[in-house]
């Protein structure tokens, strides 16, 4: 099947227009009228959701920001009753608090329609077998990727805790045909196949998706010639919605947006004003038919650009070019989003009034992205009884996967050590 | 074949309709549904040329027909079935089936609406029976497949019906439904006001619904059908409990 929803994918351009006006329209008028952040900010602006009658007056907007979902936490930003919501959905967020996201139950099906056009687009039906490998920061996306490959009617392995020579031992014995992950990831499990000198040839894989991070050409072109597969790519901001809002068809030429279920925009993130096509710019979200957690030009921190010729694979939904990076602090590590004053906020919780100073290191091992944590010896964490040290440091790093869902390597340095690297407290050193 | 953008009407200075856009497809059964006063006739009335001052694009087959004159419209092959009938009541069956031509019988298109005739006696056997008595001494449900047979003698495209199971007993209302749904099953597209919504939305294809002259949600019947919001308020279902208010609690 090459496509799950052909008449919506294949839309005349004109209609398509008219379905994202009418979507817009009611998804104003609901976010103004339901969520008090949306009208109190409308009001002092002195703009009305009338003001918009065309596609392209969403620019007269106000942006919603990473900062404000977490000024809203917990339901601040919810545009129906609690009762109305099936699943509430938390992810670190990059702010002090975290996001929760709502689902009502024609949320999630809707969810599960955009999951199942990029899991169709990249090759999935419904006798594949299916193993999902993902790690726990983006356990909502391995949720969403479950779901929408169950829509197909795939069986399915979900995200497990198993070590990496488990999962590949499972893959080769399960038959599994698809394996949806993230494009480190796929890389470190081909360098544990060949450390365990086992060859791709004895798997049944035909298909490896990918989300999380960006996908370059290079690993896409080694992944494909060592798995012997087609690897395509979906990307979704991994703290709201879904992992395969725009995804990659065969054509491997760019990611088709899912545009009848949401606007993307791409932005000047220093002026806000619109990017020209093929330009670079921050990726910016509506979203057209979401009824619990209705968000108007979200700025993801997402770099990307517009592509402007249509596919040849027959989907006129337009399409967006993988990401290229992000806008200001926020690191996405292994896929999870991650801001530096997250970890500050750890460290002064464990170590008191202030958070000693730190750096953060980035570095990748194996093909994974690894984070260490550089932190300078002073009186409030360190002790003269290694015991106590080390107790201080096993309950950060549990702390720090607690939040972020990542595992996080703990180093002391002496101050003059990290004097060397001339950089600020919470300074990020980005080896990858 | 209907696409409106951005409908605005007043009435006096009150505003009936606030930025509606809305679409319908060729075969479609699309329903507005709503509370009194929502502007869902209103809607029908603009389109119709019924109301002609209002502002926005209502285009019918790639043609505007904004600000057309009542007449015209029904030229371009669109019929209205205004709500509470309003057939002629001291006309007989047969004489407002033959009203409803009128705009063909000056085009003398005599024997195409002869067989017309005979079609819509095919769809209402009952008015086949009563073609001679009048009109008003039909019972509501007759009334309403007369106004219903007196729109389609014009050949409409597009047929606008408004609230076409209102003051009818239940039975009637289904067997009601079930014409509407033989008529696109014959070719006619059809938008459809009812408050009705449970039986409205059983038959057609997609629904939006208006609050205080706007839309504030659409979606296929199915989705509208099983939305909470839509069951507390349309559906009959206002399970809702004191402390809970509108918005998150």
């Amino acid at each position: 099947m090459k496509f799950w929803n052909g008449e919506n994918e294949q839309m005349v351009k004109e209609d398509l227009e008219q379905v994202q006006l009418e979507r817009l329209q009611s998804t104003l008028n609901r976010a103004y009228k339901n969520v008090q952040f949306y009208g109190r900010q409308f009001d002092s602006l002195g703009i009305h959701p009338n003001a918009v009658s065309s596609v392209e007056d969403i620019t007269k907007l106000p942006f919603t920001t990473r900062k404000d979902l977490g000024d809203n936490y917990p339901y601040g930003l919810f545009a129906v009753p609690l009762r109305d919501i099936v699943r509430i959905s938390p992810s670190a967020g990059t702010a002090v608090k975290p996001v929760v996201v709502g689902y009502t139950k024609g949320d999630l099906k809707v969810r599960d329609t955009i999951t199942a056009r990029f899991l169709t687009a990249g090759g999935v039906i419904d006798t594949d077998i299916v193993q999902i490998c993902l790690n726990p920061g983006l356990s909502g996306w391995g949720r969403a990727l479950k779901e929408g490959a169950e829509h197909i009617g795939a069986s399915v392995m979900p995200m497990s805790h198993m070590s990496t020579s488990k999962q590949l031992m499972a893959m080769e014995d399960y038959r599994t045909s698809v394996l949806l992950t993230t494009p480190s990831y796929a890389m470190h499990m081909l360098g544990v196949m060949d450390a365990m000198n086992t060859d791709a040839k004895r798997l049944a894989l035909k298909a490896i998706l990918v989300v999380g991070e960006p996908l370059t050409q290079e690993t896409r072109g080694v992944l494909e010639a060592a798995f012997h597969v087609d690897v395509t790519a979906g990307y979704g901001p991994s703290d709201v919605m879904g992992p395969g809002i725009a995804f990659e068809c065969h054509e491997k030429n760019g990611l088709h947006i899912c545009e009848d279920h949401l606007l993307v925009e791409i932005v000047d993130p220093d002026s806000g004003d619109p990017c020209a096509s093929g330009q670079t710019g921050e990726v910016v979200l509506t979203t057209l038919t979401a009824r619990a957690f209705p968000l108007i030009r979200f700025r993801t921190g997402d770099l990307a650009s517009a592509v402007a010729e249509t596919c040849p694979c027959g989907r006129t939904l337009a399409r967006m070019t993988g990401i290229t990076g992000h806008t200001g602090e926020v690191l996405t590590i292994r896929g999870v989003k991650v801001h530096p004053a997250q970890i500050e906020r750890i460290l002064k919780g464990a170590s008191g009034a202030s958070s000693p100073r730190f750096l953060v290191h980035l570095y990748k091992e194996k093909h994974l992205d690894m984070i260490e944590i550089w932190l300078e010896i002073t009186d409030a964490i360190f002790s003269d009884e290694v015991k106590v040290v080390e107790k201080a440091l096993i309950r950060l790093r549990q702390q720090m996967f607690q939040m972020l869902g990542l595992e996080a390597a703990i180093k002391l340095m002496e101050a003059s050590t990290l004097d060397r690297y001339a950089a600020p407290s919470g300074g990020v050193i980005d080896d990858r | 074949m209907l696409r409106i953008r951005n409908l605005h009407a007043y009435y006096g200075r009150i505003q009936a309709l606030d930025s509606v856009s809305l679409h319908v497809r060729a075969g479609e059964i699309v329903c507005l549904i709503g509370a009194n006063g929502a502007g869902k006739t209103t809607i029908l009335n603009t389109i119709s040329g019924l109301i002609r001052r209002a502002q926005g694009e209502i285009s019918f087959e790639d043609g505007r027909i904004n600000g057309l004159s009542p007449e015209k419209v029904v030229g371009a092959g669109i019929s209205q079935v205004p709500e509470g009938r309003q057939i002629f009541g001291p006309l007989t069956v047969l004489e407002n089936l033959q009203l409803g031509a009128y705009l063909r019988f000056k085009n003398k298109e005599k024997a195409a609406i002869e067989q017309d005739l005979e079609r819509i006696f095919q769809l209402f056997p009952r008015l086949k029976e009563r073609r001679t008595q009048i009109g008003g001494t039909l019972s509501g449900g007759e009334q309403q497949m007369l106004a219903i047979g007196r729109a389609l003698m014009a050949r409409p495209k597009l047929l606008l019906l408004d609230e076409p199971s209102m003051g009818l007993a239940p039975l009637v209302v289904r067997d009601i439904m079930n014409t509407i749904s033989a008529l696109r099953d014959s070719g006619v597209t059809i938008l459809m006001v009812e408050q009705n919504a449970r039986a409205s939305l059983t038959i057609s294809d997609r629904g939006y619904v208006l609050e205080t002259g706007r839309v504030v949600l659409q979606g296929s019947s199915e989705e509208l059908l099983n939305d909470s919001d839509v069951k507390r308020a349309y559906l009959g279902k206002d399970y809702k409990t004191f402390w809970e208010g509108r918005g998150p609690v």
